[in-house]
């Protein structure tokens, strides 16, 4: 008879431990379902949540061999088949604080959902004359994909930043959440999402796409982090990130290619650029940069010209 | 010991809109208690959409028309005053959700799209794509965050607590820190949802659809009004009863048996498959019954076929449904049909509602919204897309209700008797998870769910019913001894299972008394030994009670006519 | 075999052992590259956040340049990689963009045809080269090197842009250790993000990351680390320092680009790639293993 195997990684009463289980295979059954089967007839003390079992409410996402997914959404034919074992590894989603076995804190991240006043801000005009709303077709496509969001926590448990430091980033579902009202046409106060977005952490976002290689409503939150970031920097708000972006333009606009070394300077500015002069000179000393490259400019690429006229065309359209 | 002004239990529409309500109240303190994260309530199931006359697609739709269709959908087993009140603030409801940031589809002309649904005589379903439920529940729930809703999330509601028949409180669970906590209200509002899982997987509802408010209710001396009429709605998918929204039959899909044959031209000429559920629930279990479904047995099922609609409708509305036929039952509605079967989707009995202007129960102090409640608005049979707009209305005016009787009464003295609901319940949490022997609660949950489907099912019958009513009580029997098995206190699941299986028990038991009393086929509730419809004796609605001795009590109370004298229920 | 080359910038100067390094394993390997005529930087996903018609745009004309040549494009870092494919993508997929860009590219009196792929070496070697074949040309088999393989994200995610190999199970950079006689470690963070695309706003963070890789290759035995990337490898390599301070680090870690590893199994001296000279963290530890 052909087993499963699932190692848990568990936690209660302060013990964090592995504890493995055996059940018979049956076919075309999810990782939840393993989990159920387990604490029905093996062991009561196992602990998960799980409500609707249909990929919409988005309380059984665990770590099924490192990588956050829905469990009732996934098949134990398609893990034992990509990984080729009979072994799972099962682990609460990273990046949230633990209760007990496989069921984290989501209350503890409610305060950081609110820090992009994740509700409509409705647009003084937006009734007409009979007091209705009025919202095209069109307008409607534009904010419905971040309103698929299930608060499942798969984005945030594989991203590396948060993985790295929580208390100068958001997870990424609240970034998707603030660009669903900064599309939506009704809302009248992009700022009031925008700017909390801004000071905390967008610029942090290290682009690493697991955010997007886990959402099981394929969603892009780092498309939403993008939007945001475009937002923030076209209404003005300034940080070493806004600086490095606009100093790739500027370099793709006059010469089509990077000056790292100006780039470095107008992104980090002039103190902290400074502060880094033992390590450039080592940068200089290993030939990785030239600083007559901050004197001396680049020569641009053949074609520049054409180069500068697209980029004209398609700030106009971008606009 | 918390104290507020009112209480609100379960954070889905009904619940989170009511403490809404509340909240814009100055000078009420109100707090939601949820055993689970509020976004992951059975709101978030509902697909096809909220019903109001809007007028956004079908100029000639009316708010009578709206009323008469509910009052038949029915089959004239709804109190027509309430329903009249209902339907009439369904548009104001709708509205107020669009100004709350709910993403609708939009018309041509920017204005709240509306479809066809079953048992409509106008397209006024208002949908977003095909996740409505969802959408609703998180704008809903994005509003309580702006106002600033006190939450005590993972609080699981234990008991009621009166004193002089008045609310003074309740004791619940705190689950994360595993103790019994004790809260003073002047007023408690019961939004806990349905029961679905008293067939426990042969339903379409979430793990937590487990009747925990109606129980508690039942226990605190209200009615369980109406329990026989359970839902089963035509097209769950075949495997695993998850559901497939009506929208399916909405957008223009068919019905089919093992033939080829669009059966439903047997059985509801006109209306095809946009016949209301009951109608097309039982259709189906006929085709399969007389051998003309495929499979056999509990795997037999029917077919949908979508394939006619086309891609961009596919892809454009209906995408959430293929996602759900892809993954979960292996199947692409863009090239294949989709097994489907009927399977438990929603109670329209529950808790009884006296005043349906308020949402208040008998007891003084104790309202209910949602599908935890019976008003009653659905009678035998809801329409699909009147349950979205049940709880977006009814939960407003349960917080209204709620609210105004805080401000008008004095928070009734119960120290004393909170202190022993906890002591008593805290005992019985040592007591219960500490058992080292007895039957597991989870196999007495399951023989429920195995009797209840096969005997209390879509078909019924006298003699059925009583085996099926001596099962139970044998289960509760059971259930006084049954093992749970994890002595931890830190989030303990396996006792608030334990806890739900005891109010599934106690549904589960309403729900065949009020299948046995009515002697006749109305609705959903469909008997072998009755198959008609008697409106001489049964223009009624069924009422189970907790009496003095504690026993089941049946009794009945007539349904409130208005207008519209029963008919004959053809679509 | 013949591609349009793409350096992308990095490669021009501060990575430029990894333009000498595959400049020289292509010709070894009889893998004919023909520089990009006027390419222009990839946007490296920042100006792709604040500007994207800008790069959409930028990329289409570098794609189109590749049309022009009737060749694909082959890039040896990762995010250039997934820059231009995620150009391609979006335009492909949709009319009215295709449109929209070839108004931009009219400008410039060129179209976007749609007729070029862009490729990175690692997956031509492995489905175009094939392994075998590159075995044969090996003449200093790497025995006893033991490498820690580091995909870098780009090359791997997101999987609907990238789509190589399963994003979580890769096995690419193992298979090419091996047949150039190394031995891979199936590195524990061979996923992990090095954190160079936020350096500079989240510094911290970053230092943390990059210190925790080049430290556990350190725990679980490596030589070096070798990756497809030279921002990964510019990350790993520069920041090693300062990074080590931040985690305690015990031990120094060379930092190698795909094609140096394959350089020196092929023959190629490591001065004419550019090690140990270019390197922050020297190099020199691997000589022995040549």
């Amino acid at each position: 008879m052909r087993q499963i195997t699932y190692h848990i990684h568990r936690f209660n009463d302060g013990k964090s431990f592995v504890q493995t289980y055996t059940f018979d295979y049956e076919e075309d059954r999810t990782i939840l379902w393993g989990l159920q089967k387990i604490k029905e007839t093996q062991d009561p003390t196992l602990t998960f949540v799980a409500a609707c079992r249909s990929a919409v409410c988005g309380a059984c996402s665990v770590k099924v061999n490192g990588q956050a997914m829905l469990g009732c959404e996934s098949k134990i034919d398609d893990v034992t088949a990509r990984f080729g074992s009979d072994e799972i590894e099962i682990a609460p989603i990273g990046n949230f604080r633990v209760i007990r076995d496989l069921v984290v804190d989501w209350e503890a991240k409610v305060d950081r959902l609110k820090t992009v006043a994740p509700w409509i801000h409705l647009k003084q005009d937006v009734e007409d004359e009979n007091g209705v709303i009025r919202q095209s077709a069109a307008d409607f496509k534009k904010f419905v994909m971040g309103t698929e969001c299930i608060l499942c926590g798969c984005c945030a448990s594989e991203c590396n930043k948060l993985t790295a430091g929580q208390d100068d980033f958001l997870e990424p579902y609240v970034y998707t959440k603030a660009n669903r009202f900064v599309l939506d046409s009704r809302d009248g106060n992009k700022m009031a999402h925008v700017k909390p977005s801004y000071e905390n952490g967008i610029w942090n976002c290290v682009h690493c796409m697991n955010c997007i290689s886990r959402c099981p409503k394929h969603i892009k939150p780092m498309h939403d982090i993008a939007n945001l970031r475009k937002e923030a920097t076209q209404a003005g708000f300034e940080n070493k990130g806004t600086r490095h972006a606009k100093a790739f333009k500027d370099d793709l606009k006059a010469t089509g290619r990077l000056n790292e070394v100006s780039m470095s300077l107008k992104s980090d500015g002039i103190v902290d650029s400074a502060k880094q002069a033992v390590y450039a000179t080592r940068l200089m000393l290993h030939s990785k940069i030239n600083p007559l490259e901050l004197v001396i400019p680049h020569k641009p690429v053949k074609g520049i010209d054409g180069v500068r006229k697209i980029i004209k065309k398609a700030e106009e359209a971008g606009k | 010991m918390e104290q507020y002004d009112v209480l609100i239990v379960g954070s889905g529409g009904a619940g989170m809109r009511a403490a809404l309500e509340v909240g814009r109240r100055d000078g009420l303190k109100v707090a939601l208690i949820t055993k689970i994260f509020p976004t992951r309530s059975a709101t978030a199931m509902a697909q096809g959409g909220v019903n109001g006359c809007l007028n956004n697609v079908a100029s000639e739709d009316t708010i009578e028309t709206h009323t008469f269709d509910t009052v038949k959908g029915s089959d004239y087993l709804g109190d027509q005053d309430a329903i009249e009140f209902f339907c009439q603030r369904c548009p104001e409801g709708i509205l107020e959700m669009d100004h709350m940031g709910a993403p609708f589809s939009r018309t041509e002309e920017g204005k709240i799209a509306q479809r066809n649904f079953g048992g409509q005589s106008y397209p006024r379903t208002c949908y977003s794509a095909d996740k409505t439920g969802h959408v609703i529940l998180h704008t809903t729930y994005e509003q309580c965050l702006k106002e600033g809703v006190h939450f005590l999330q993972e609080w699981y509601l234990l008991d009621l607590v009166k004193v002089d028949g008045k609310i003074g409180g309740a004791v619940v669970w705190n689950m994360k820190e595993g103790r019994v906590e004790t809260i003073k209200a002047k007023a408690i509002v019961l939004s806990t949802g349905g029961a679905g899982r008293i067939f426990w997987i042969r339903t379409t509802n979430p793990f937590l659809s487990t009747g925990d408010g109606m129980a508690a209710a039942f226990r605190a001396g209200c009615a369980l009004k109406d329990m026989e009429m359970v839902q089963f709605h035509p097209t769950g998918l075949g495997k695993t009863g998850i559901l497939m929204s009506e929208a399916v039959r909405g957008e223009g899909g068919y019905l089919l048996n093992k033939d080829g044959e669009r059966f439903m031209k047997r059985y509801a000429p006109n209306k095809m498959e946009l016949a209301s559920r009951d109608v097309v629930a039982k259709a189906i279990e006929i085709e399969i019954a007389e051998g003309r479904g495929f499979g056999s047995g509990l795997d037999a099922y029917v077919v949908a076929d979508l394939r006619h609609l086309g891609k961009e409708v596919i892809v454009e509305k209906l995408h959430g449904i293929r996602d759900l036929a892809i993954t979960f039952e292996h199947k692409d509605p863009l090239i294949e049909p989709i097994p489907i079967r009927p399977t438990c989707h929603y109670i329209m009995g529950g808790i009884d509602v006296v005043d349906y202007k308020t949402s208040a129960t008998i007891v003084p102090g104790l309202f209910s919204s949602g599908e935890a409640s019976c008003v009653s608005i659905h009678g035998a049979n809801r329409l699909g897309g009147n349950s979205l707009a049940d709880g977006v209305v009814f939960g407003k005016v349960s917080g209204a209700g709620a609210a105004d009787y805080a401000e008008a009464n004095e928070q009734v003295n119960c120290d004393a008797e909170l202190q022993e609901a906890a002591k008593n319940w805290e005992t019985r949490f040592v007591e219960v998870t500490q058992r080292k022997t007895g039957r597991p609660v989870t196999e007495i949950r399951d023989e429920m769910a195995n009797t209840m489907w096969h005997k209390v099912g879509i078909f019924r019958d006298e003699k059925g019913m009583i085996e099926a009513l001596a099962e139970i009580e044998r289960l509760q029997e059971e259930y006084k001894t049954c093992f749970v098995g994890d002595t931890s206190r830190e989030y303990n699941m396996a006792f608030v299972n334990y806890i739900e299986v005891g109010s599934m028990l106690t549904v589960a038991k309403t729900v065949i008394m009020g299948a046995l009393y009515r002697k006749e086929s109305r609705g959903a509730h469909v008997r072998e030994d009755y198959p008609n419809r008697d409106d001489e004796h049964f223009l009624n609605h069924s009422l189970v009670s907790l009496n003095a001795n504690g026993q089941y009590e049946l009794s009945e109370r007539p349904v409130v006519f208005t207008k519209y004298e029963p008919q004959e229920r053809t679509y | 075999m013949k591609y349009a080359f793409f350096p992308g910038c990095v490669l021009e100067s501060a990575a430029k052992e990894d333009y000498l390094a595959t400049v020289a394993v292509a010709q070894k390997l009889g893998i004919e590259l023909i520089e990009l005529p006027g390419w222009t930087c990839c946007g490296a996903s920042h100006v792709q956040d604040i500007e994207p018609a800008v790069t959409l745009a930028t990329n289409a004309r570098n794609i189109a340049l590749a049309e022009e040549m009737n060749l694909d494009i082959l890039t040896v870092c990762n995010t250039c990689t997934l820059m231009l494919r995620e150009a391609k993508h979006e335009i492909d997929e949709n009319e009215a963009t295709k449109t929209q860009v070839n108004a931009c590219l009219a400008e410039a009196d060129m179209e976007y045809k749609g007729t070029s792929d862009i490729t990175h070496l690692l997956w031509v070697l492995i489905r175009d080269y094939g392994l075998d074949k590159l075995k044969e040309q090996v003449v200093k088999p790497l025995t006893g090197l033991r490498v820690a393989e580091y995909y870098g994200c780009h090359i791997l995610r997101p999987q609907e842009e990238m789509g190589f190999e399963d994003f979580q199970l890769p096995t690419s950079l193992a298979d090419i250790i091996s047949a150039i006689g190394a031995t891979p470690i199936d590195f524990s963070r061979k996923l992990d993000c090095c954190g160079f695309h936020a350096v500079y706003p989240a510094h911290d963070s970053v230092m943390r990351m990059t210190g925790s890789i080049n430290q556990d290759a350190v725990n679980e035995g490596a030589d070096c680390v070798v990756t497809p990337c030279p921002l990964c490898q510019m990350q790993l390599d520069m920041f090693q320092k300062e990074a080590k301070a931040v985690v305690n680090g015990t031990g120094d870690m060379p930092i190698l680009h795909m094609s140096q590893l394959i350089g020196l199994a092929l023959g190629i001296a490591p001065k004419d790639m550019g090690m140990p000279h270019r390197h922050l963290t020297s190099t020199a530890a691997l000589e022995k293993f040549i």
